[in-house]
């Protein structure tokens, strides 16, 4: 498998809003939708387009990628980086990222922003976490109490 | 070269149907059509994936959120159980009977992480509960992680029973709150798929040639973390593996005199303790990170001659993280400044972790101690002048004079960092 990929040089992604990203192939080795159309051309340049992916969300994937990619740096350094990455975000990236993630089938940058998302809504009332995804309850008052009471063994 | 135009070729708008469409297209038909929600119209499987980071409790009230979501948390894969949480205790083993009854039982459990210390221990029953539990549904368990003070038998049978585990996290007091004897490590524990493992207070039972090989059954082990363990019956603690990247030994207390550490991809090496045990084999050589956190409970010569042999074993250490303790456990090196290190030639960073509050007064006073006969072995004149220096307040320094410089000897362009941690835990 390894002498196949060596003679692509470089991968191209297209983004949904058309933007243009120049990767190299250790780079999205990590995403496996992407990585499975590699392996099945025989190029030495690949244009691949990503139409569920923004191009700001495909910068900050590529970011994360080469920094994890690296073996220049040390744990530490990528811990760090994934601390101020996440830090930088608002709730509504790390859901679009978490999508984003999970259609380009990259496992451990889905298992990342999921642990994120949930470190936010750890430890939050109920109303709290519906506020913050904006989950419209289909419940009617009397339906919910009576879930609550039915469940009332989770909610001491 | 680059530019890409759909309507060119037919294979490249395949592929872009193909890109569409993406790994989730099988379950397109499940996903909910009016997709408002921000997290609701996320395939299920993303949720319950975002679900499995929670604390099962939590992770349960989210099931009055929406009619989508009240049955979802009956298929996570792991089970988080914190007896802490639950107030009276009571509440907790309701909760536990609720849980193990209610989940859907045709959903793999993939992870359990059971945090049951709590004062006076659990419940017998109950903890026969969550075992039975996991015995019936240890298949797909991967991940293990056990906090408990209860029947050790029982928990180490059930342990043994999960042989597709991968990481195994294990703290047990057995017999009561006040049983402060380590726990004998089983050595008929066969899991072949380990990849990690650590351990608290067990104790390593040594064979015929006083040696113990503990971890030999673990053939695919990267990581490794031994906190407070110790060996009996054995000289020699041989750690040997192929595949072993990471080696973290905490409060380490193995009393052993020899560490044979055969493990040639070995990258970090995290270690808190009194060091005494001499490395050989392949050693550190091959690390590239380290952090030492030294420290010395007894006036002798052994842990600082142990803890210098350890940096001249590092060849190729490209990050050395030490505390200041570890600086001053090593400066007891009898003419340690004239030492010509042939290691750490390829440093690219060292960081001096000072602890405050400074030390133990007890290691302080060891410190002072051995200072002071030090001194004396130059002249009766030196030491008395050092006496009177304590006595007038002088503190042994946290990074004693040339130590920066005799560490660097051989990487003098590497990053120095200095800073302060507040408490004595690692990292």
């Amino acid at each position: 498998m390894a002498a196949e990929k060596s003679s692509i040089k470089i991968i191209t992604l297209i983004a949904a809003d058309g933007s243009v990203f120049e990767v190299e192939p250790n780079i999205v080795k990590e995403m496996k939708t992407v990585q499975s159309y590699i392996d099945e051309l025989d190029q030495n340049t690949v244009s691949i387009p990503l139409p569920n992916v923004f191009g700001n969300d495909l910068a900050m994937i590529i970011e994360y990628c080469k920094k994890h990619a690296s073996e220049e740096e040390t744990k530490e350094a990528k811990e760090e980086f994934d601390f101020e990455f996440v830090k930088r975000m608002k709730s509504d990236d790390k859901l679009r990222l978490l999508q984003a993630a999970s259609y380009l089938n990259m496992e451990s940058f889905l298992q990342f922003m999921a642990k994120a998302i949930a470190a936010e809504i750890e430890n939050q009332s109920v109303e709290f976490v519906r506020d913050y995804f904006q989950i419209e309850s289909d419940f009617t008052p009397e339906e919910e109490a009576e879930l609550r009471k039915e469940n009332e063994w989770a909610f001491k | 070269m680059y530019g890409y135009d759909m309507a060119d070729s037919n294979e490249e708008s395949m592929i872009l149907e193909k890109m569409k469409r993406g790994r989730h297209s099988e379950n397109e038909n499940e996903e909910n059509e009016e997709g408002e929600d921000r997290l609701s119209d996320l395939p299920d499987c993303i949720i319950l994936h975002i679900l499995s980071f929670l604390n099962t409790k939590h992770a349960v009230r989210t099931c009055v959120l929406s009619t989508k979501w009240k049955h979802l948390w009956k298929r996570i894969p792991t089970l988080k159980l914190q007896s802490l949480i639950f107030s009276p205790r009571k509440h907790f083993s309701l909760f536990v009977s609720k849980i193990l009854t209610l989940r859907d039982s045709s959903t793999a459990l993939h992870a359990l992480d059971l945090d049951l210390y709590c004062h006076g221990g659990i419940e017998p029953q109950l903890l026969k509960k969550i075992l039975n539990y996991v015995c019936s549904h240890n298949n797909h368990l991967q991940e293990l992680g056990i906090r408990v003070s209860g029947d050790s038998n029982l928990i180490m049978n059930c342990v043994s029973s999960c042989r597709a585990l991968t990481s195994l996290k294990l703290s047990i007091r057995s017999g009561g709150s006040f049983n402060f004897e380590n726990l004998l490590f089983p050595k008929s524990l066969n899991l072949p798929a380990l990849t990690n493992l650590d351990l608290t207070r067990f104790t390593f039972c040594g064979g015929e040639n006083s040696l113990v090989e503990p971890f030999s059954a673990f053939i695919k082990l990267r990581s490794l973390v031994i906190s407070g363990c110790n060996v009996r019956d054995a000289q020699t603690l041989r750690i040997s593996s192929e595949t072993l990247v990471n080696l973290t030994m905490l409060d380490d207390s193995t009393g052993v005199d020899k560490m044979e550490l055969c493990a040639p991809s070995l990258c970090t090496f995290t270690y808190s303790g009194m060091p005494t045990e001499k490395i050989c084999g392949s050693g550190l050589s091959s690390v590239k990170q380290v952090y030492i956190d030294a420290r010395i409970y007894t006036t002798c010569e052994k842990p600082p001659m142990t803890l210098l042999s350890w940096l001249l074993d590092l060849a190729n250490v490209k990050s050395l993280t030490v505390t200041s303790t570890t600086l001053q456990t090593l400066s007891l090196v009898p003419d340690l400044l004239e030492v010509k290190l042939l290691s750490l030639c390829n440093l690219k960073s060292m960081e001096i972790k000072l602890k405050l509050p400074e030390v133990q007064p007890g290691f302080l006073y060891i410190l002072k101690e051995a200072m002071l006969e030090k001194a004396a072995a130059k002249s009766r004149k030196e030491a008395a002048k050092l006496r009177r220096e304590f006595k007038a307040g002088l503190q042994p320094h946290p990074v004693p004079d040339g130590m920066v410089d005799f560490l660097l000897q051989n990487s003098p362009s590497a990053k120095v960092d200095i800073t302060t941690v507040y408490n004595m835990s690692v990292c």
